[in-house]
């Protein structure tokens, strides 16, 4: 089951780096795909008018991507296809931003293609994958287990490659060129038998071309004849049927070609590594000019290039480029040129269907129809991508936003501690300050309680609060490293400084906590990694620096503590290991190689501090989760990890309750080459309902008991109203799937309950029986230690994210008014989250579009205009018999407000439930439900009905 | 150090040297990086395009010191064992056994091939930044230095890691086809290369009675099985009874790993240089 977790993210002003290394358009032409070397992928909206808007954001690889294929039949599902460097692969829906399915397999994969062959094949069709192995590697597209392999007579690893389907000869092929330049061509379409039954099967046809580092071959599907190879120095054309060469044409010197496309007949388009792009016509040069003539045999025709078109990025050019081609001959669909590049940026050119020079003959360059990179999404949606504190720094001092370099959520406390790259420490309240950034309440900002600490010259490069983690370190602790190579021990209550360490050995990267099986005198000491790959081990209580491990060449990828004989072990990216004695200080010994991985492999069982240098955020995870870590021990662990099966975790066993369990949690998150945090608000649904419950329990006993009839079923059917409209919010926000199904399932519920009108005892005995559901679990967790009034805060918080502002006025003044749910200051960035390691964010921009039209202050958090719609229509029927009684709506409201607010979050949460479970049940759900709503229809519930089924 | 000390004019000073290190030091390294790497990657000898047979063979002679129970002549040519020669004196009957690669066949060396290649995509990512090319921030180089390191430290992790195989694979792999006379059913052959040596190891079976009253329990995967090991395969059970583990140094392979450990050394130095000057101020992430 998936986890019920929505999550919020708060963006900074800067947008996460996204280096891309992989860039596609799926065959709808409405979306972009980017993989990057930070690992993320990117989803972007393409309109029709070639406008490019970022949309989601996809966290789980821990590598970086190194190619993007479809992986179904894109009509059907719109499933992508991503494969890292460390050999893990992700199956995405890129219209929901969920990860379908996820492996790691000990393959790096260059390219991925999928295949289909629908009338012989069973499934959902294979992967043909390639890269640093030998030969082809086939994957199962829909568990992405490894079928098989095409072998070859002598094995290599391919370079390029192409699926030749040609009706002329009814049999799919596979061509691909291997490293050292010798092309082979498999049949596929024949061999599908033979692959299903794991024989062996060997390439038909081999012949070695004599070019090195091939980059691209691709068949003219238009001629069926013509086979075009680019190679980094030259591109080639060849003739499919007997291989003979046709022409060949070198590149400009300095430049290297990277890929190439067929536009049409006799008319190619090939690209260059920076960033170039030349389109070509193949003309005919007669039987004249043939390059075979003295082989004796029917001389060979032979074609020549003329160069027709070109483009080219003017500035700001940042290698490597990675450049595409899609050619759609069908309307409404272009033939687009795409490129991605090392800065994140995207160019789209749109070429002509008939390209054609200049009229002296010259080649004329196509102009480029669309840049855009993510931080051009931040710059225009600035109000969403508003840092978690920038509206502190505002306030108090006039200094232009303070960049958060690195921050922590210390849950126990509800404390945020944010470092900034002015080396200021704000601490505040977790929950207050996302209120106060969300909000619109002018109250909350002033007067926000915050404690600034002094003490970092330059920007704070670490965080760190040991008792988090581990009972034995003070709970006043607050460790902070900094650029300036200091590492400085708060005391969060007071905030004065209890101690400096002073390293001098450049900007602190890292501060770990000791494991806790060490020994009693090392019980309050942690680690420091400084840039210049040095290890300090810092004593917290002596206020002494134990010892500073300064010989390392490479950086620190772990380390570990053996507490028997006191010996400090780091583990160095190029696989060495130096071994230190504490008390000493000495190295004891430095090893390399197999002997190297032994003592790391035999330390293993004791505690390790740091995982991997590359991925702090990842690492973060795992330094937290011990358990979960060592159990894994692989480095795939992604960076929600750790708070999500943290939450989960203790959801499971709320029994023996180690931790106290917030309902609401902040996550920082910092990305590979970004200074900047952002922030991701979880929420944890299940668990704020049962607490929220547990209160009212006592407090809300026997107020079933109403004098006012009329109010009450006033008040019933507004919640209703805006039920209704949220929960078609919830599922955009929430599964960001918009498949139709989807909203009918919430349509329709919401029609069983406006229509049977029930007497209000039957509304109460649902609550009950819910109440005694949950009470079981609230029992056994100490409720004391949760804050109701911050359950409450966070719950309606959840609520103003969630509540489609502006729809209604009155329901918007009633929320504000009476329930005390704020109004959103802007729309916010939701989650998805897939599972404890993969999750997608919303970037800002996501369909910004769409609310556009209106006005913006007005309509806020509104996915789509249909929502309107929706609730107009239902504002028209229902209007007759609502809008009678207002007076005495107040004070009802005054006393039930809590109860309402449960109300509403019980049913967020029981949708959750629904759209949790398996597929099957859903549709069952569905179903059933769909044919309950029809029944007793109210005219506009069936307009709803319809229209939400055209969705 | 910090950022916020520095003044205007040594501020200015430390921008004039990050420049000079972006456009001078930077393509000094990268030169300096690739001639290494060109190195190496003759020393692997790829058959270059056109000059089919162009890398020459080499013999080695592979024997256990002081024992002449097995001992191995093997061929290499390029990522490939062209010939290989192998005596073997059974223990029991003192019977001399030869075995002769066939004519027709030839024996990949995964491990070279895949380090050759993991080296050539190291020198392609160089090449694409020649002298022209203008770095404009520090984590271009950063990325570039990333991706180089990765391919050169995978190259040196294949020749230092060989694969750890279960002994039905071995008994299932294409080697044992590759000898003429056939290998007899009791013998299994294995090549690889650890570090800078070729190794062969033989392992001469037993067959275990499945009256045996032994506790089977089959080895799983290692580099080098000891004597004792026990694995199933087409339904009989055997047990090692001999292993004879023979090696030689490869010098190019030796050097090829130098090259490695050297121009790996470099990148970090360039890396490092690099990161010293985020100290002082936050050159641009791109």
């Amino acid at each position: 089951m998936r986890l019920s977790i929505p999550a919020v993210a708060v963006w900074g002003r800067t947008a996460p780096s996204h280096s891309i290394t992989a860039i596609m358009i799926t065959d709808d032409q409405q979306t972009i795909v980017t993989g990057s070397q930070e690992g993320q992928i990117c989803l972007w909206d393409l309109s029709s008018e070639l406008k490019i808007s970022s949309k989601e954001i996809l966290f789980g690889h821990t590598a970086s991507v190194t190619c993007l294929a479809k992986a179904r039949e894109f009509e059907k599902q719109p499933y992508v296809v991503s494969a890292t460097e460390n050999g893990e692969m992700c199956v995405w829906n890129v219209t929901s931003g969920l990860c379908i399915e996820k492996t790691k397999l000990p393959y790096r994969h260059t390219a991925i293609y999928y295949y289909h062959c629908s009338f012989r094949m069973t499934g959902e069709g294979w992967l043909l994958c390639f890269g640093e192995y030998q030969d082809v590697l086939i994957i199962d597209a829909k568990t992405l287990g490894v079928l098989h392999t095409l072998s070859s007579q002598s094995s290599d690893w391919i370079n390029c490659m192409c699926i030749v389907r040609s009706a002329r000869i009814q049999e799919d092929s596979l061509v691909a060129v291997s490293v050292t330049g010798v092309l082979k061509a498999w049949d596929l379409s024949s061999s599908l038998t033979s692959i299903q039954e794991r024989q062996n099967v060997y390439e038909k046809e081999s012949k070695s071309l004599n070019c090195m580092n091939c980059r691209a071959i691709r068949f003219c599907t238009y001629t069926e004849r013509l086979l075009l190879v680019v190679s980094s120095r030259c591109w080639q054309v060849y003739d499919y049927c007997d291989f003979s060469l046709l022409c060949t044409e070198f590149c400009k010197s300095g430049q290297c070609f990277a890929g190439g496309e067929v536009l049409a007949a006799y008319r190619l388009i090939i690209w260059t590594e920076d960033g170039y792009s030349y389109i070509y016509q193949l003309l005919n040069s007669g039987l004249s000019k043939s390059t075979y003539p003295a082989d004796g045999k029917v001389l060979k025709e032979t074609v020549y290039p003329h160069l027709l078109c070109f483009t080219d990025v003017k500035e700001n050019k940042s290698f490597p480029f990675v450049m595409g081609f899609m050619n759609e001959r069908k309307e409404p669909f272009y033939k687009i040129l795409f490129s991605g590049e090392a800065s994140g940026r995207i160019t789209l050119w749109h070429v002509p269907d008939v390209p054609a020079s200049t009229f002296d003959g010259s080649p004329k360059e196509i102009p480029i129809s669309t840049m855009w990179t993510l931080q051009d999404n931040f710059n225009k949606a600035h109000s969403v991508s508003e840092g978690i504190i920038d509206h502190l720094c505002e306030s108090k001092d006039g200094i232009e936003n303070a960049v958060v370099t690195s921050s922590v959520y210390i849950p126990s406390l509800d404390k945020l501690v944010c470092g900034c790259d002015n080396g200021k420490i704000f601490i505040t309240l977790g929950l207050e300050t996302a209120r106060a950034r969300f909000l619109e309440n002018v109250s909350l900002k002033g007067n926000l309680p915050h404690k600034v600490l002094n003490g970092h010259s330059s920007r704070v490069t670490c965080l760190l609060y040991p008792h988090g983690n581990s009972v034995r370190f003070d709970p006043s602790w607050l460790l902070s490293g900094g650029q300036d190579s200091t590492v400085i021990c708060w005391d969060i209550f007071t905030g004065k400084i209890l101690h400096r360490f002073s390293l001098q050995s450049g900007p602190v990267t890292e501060l770990l906590r000791s494991p806790d099986n060490c020994k009693l005198q090392y019980h309050s000491v942690v680690c420091c990694v400084c840039s210049d790959h040095s290890v300090a081990v810092l004593h917290l209580q002596k206020k002494v620096c134990l010892l500073h491990a300064r010989k390392h060449l490479f950086p620190v990828k772990k380390i570990k503590f053996d507490p028997t004989e006191n010996l400090l072990i780091v583990g160095c990216e190029d696989d060495s290991v130096y071994v230190w004695e504490v008390e000493t200080g000495t190295l004891e010994r430095h090893e390399t190689g197999e002997i190297a991985k032994a003592i790391l492999s035999s330390i293993e069982d004791s505690e390790h501090l740091v995982a991997d240098s590359l991925h702090p955020v990842s690492q973060d995870s795992r330094r937290n989760k011990n358990v979960q870590y060592k159990s894994s021990s692989s480095y795939k662990r992604g960076m929600m990890s750790y708070n999500l099966t943290q939450t989960e975790k203790s959801s499971d066993k709320v029994t023996d309750n180690s931790l106290i369990l917030q309902p609401f949690t902040v996550l920082p998150v910092k990305t590979k080459w970004n200074d900047e945090n952002f922030h991701v608000l979880l929420f944890d649904l299940e668990k704020l309902v049962d607490i929220l419950l547990s209160s009212q329990l006592c407090g809300l006993k026997s107020s079933n008991s109403f004098h006012n009839y009329d109010a009450l079923e006033r008040a019933k059917s507004t919640t209703e109203k805006r039920a209704l409209t949220l929960k078609r919010n919830k599922t955009a926000g929430f599964t960001l799937s918009m498949d139709g199904q989807v909203d009918t399932v919430c349509a329709n519920q919401v029609n069983i309950d406006s229509n049977a009108i029930r007497p209000l005892e039957e509304s109460g005995g649902i609550k009950r029986q819910k109440k005694k559901k949950s009470s079981r679990k609230t029992k056994t967790q100490p409720s004391g230690n949760i804050d109701v009034n911050i359950t409450t805060d966070t719950a309606k918080l959840l609520l103003s994210c969630l509540l489609p502002w502006g729809v209604d006025k009155e329901i918007d003044n009633l929320c504000v008014g009476q329930l005390d749910i704020l109004r959103l200051r802007c729309p916010v960035a939701f989650g998805l989250v897939s599972n404890e390691s993969h999750f997608s964010l919303m970037l800002p921009g996501w369909k910004c579009t769409d609310g556009g039209v209106l006005e913006e202050h007005t309509l806020s958090n509104l996915f789509s205009k249909r929502v309107l719609d929706l609730s107009n229509k239902y504002l028209a029927a229902t209007e007759g018999h609502t809008g009678e009684k207002d007076g005495t709506v107040n004070n009802v409201y005054g006393t039930k407000g809590a109860e309402i607010i449960f109300f509403l979050l019980s049913r967020i949460v029981l949708i959750n439930r629904v759209f949790n479970m398996p597929s099957a049940d859903t549709s069952q759900i569905e179903s059933l439900e769909e044919r309950g709503g029809t029944k007793n229809i109210d005219p506009c519930a069936a307009k709803d009905c319809a229209s939400s089924t055209k969705l | 150090m910090a950022a916020a000390m520095v003044s205007s004019a040594e501020r200015a000073v430390l921008e004039e040297e990050f420049k000079w290190l972006l456009q001078e030091e930077v393509h000094a390294v990268l030169k300096q990086l690739q001639d290494i790497l060109k190195e190496a990657s003759h020393r692997f000898a790829l058959p270059a395009g056109g000059s089919e047979g162009a890398a020459k063979q080499e013999n080695f002679v592979l024997s256990v010191a002081g024992m002449d129970q097995v001992k191995g002549v093997l061929t290499l040519q390029g990522d490939a064992l062209c010939q290989a020669d192998l005596n073997l004196k059974m223990p029991r009957s003192n019977q001399l056994l030869h075995f002769t690669f066939r004519e027709d066949k030839q024996w990949k060396l995964q491990q070279i091939q895949d380090a050759r290649n993991h080296v050539n995509q190291a020198i392609y990512l160089l090449m694409n930044r020649d002298v022209n090319y203008h770095f404009k921030t520090g984590s271009e180089v950063l990325k570039l230095m990333d991706a180089v390191m990765l391919q050169l430290s995978r190259a040196r992790n294949r020749l230092t890691t060989p694969a750890t195989l279960t002994l039905p694979e071995i008994a299932s792999s294409g080697l044992t086809k590759m000898f003429s006379p056939a290998l007899p059913p009791d013998i299994l052959v294995n090549f690889y290369i650890n570090l800078n040596k070729l190794c062969l190891t033989v392992y001469q079976l037993h067959v275990l009675q499945p009256s045996t009253t032994k506790n089977f329990k089959p080895a799983g995967g290692s580099i080098l099985h000891n004597p004792g090991a026990m694995f199933e395969f087409g339904n009989q059970r055997y047990e090692v009874s001999h292993v004879h583990k023979m090696e030689c140094v490869v010098p190019w392979l030796n050097d090829a790993l130098v090259f490695f450990t050297v121009s790996l050394q470099l990148c970090q130095q360039l890396k490092d240089k690099i990161s010293v000057f985020s100290s002082y101020w936050n050159y641009k992430p791109y």
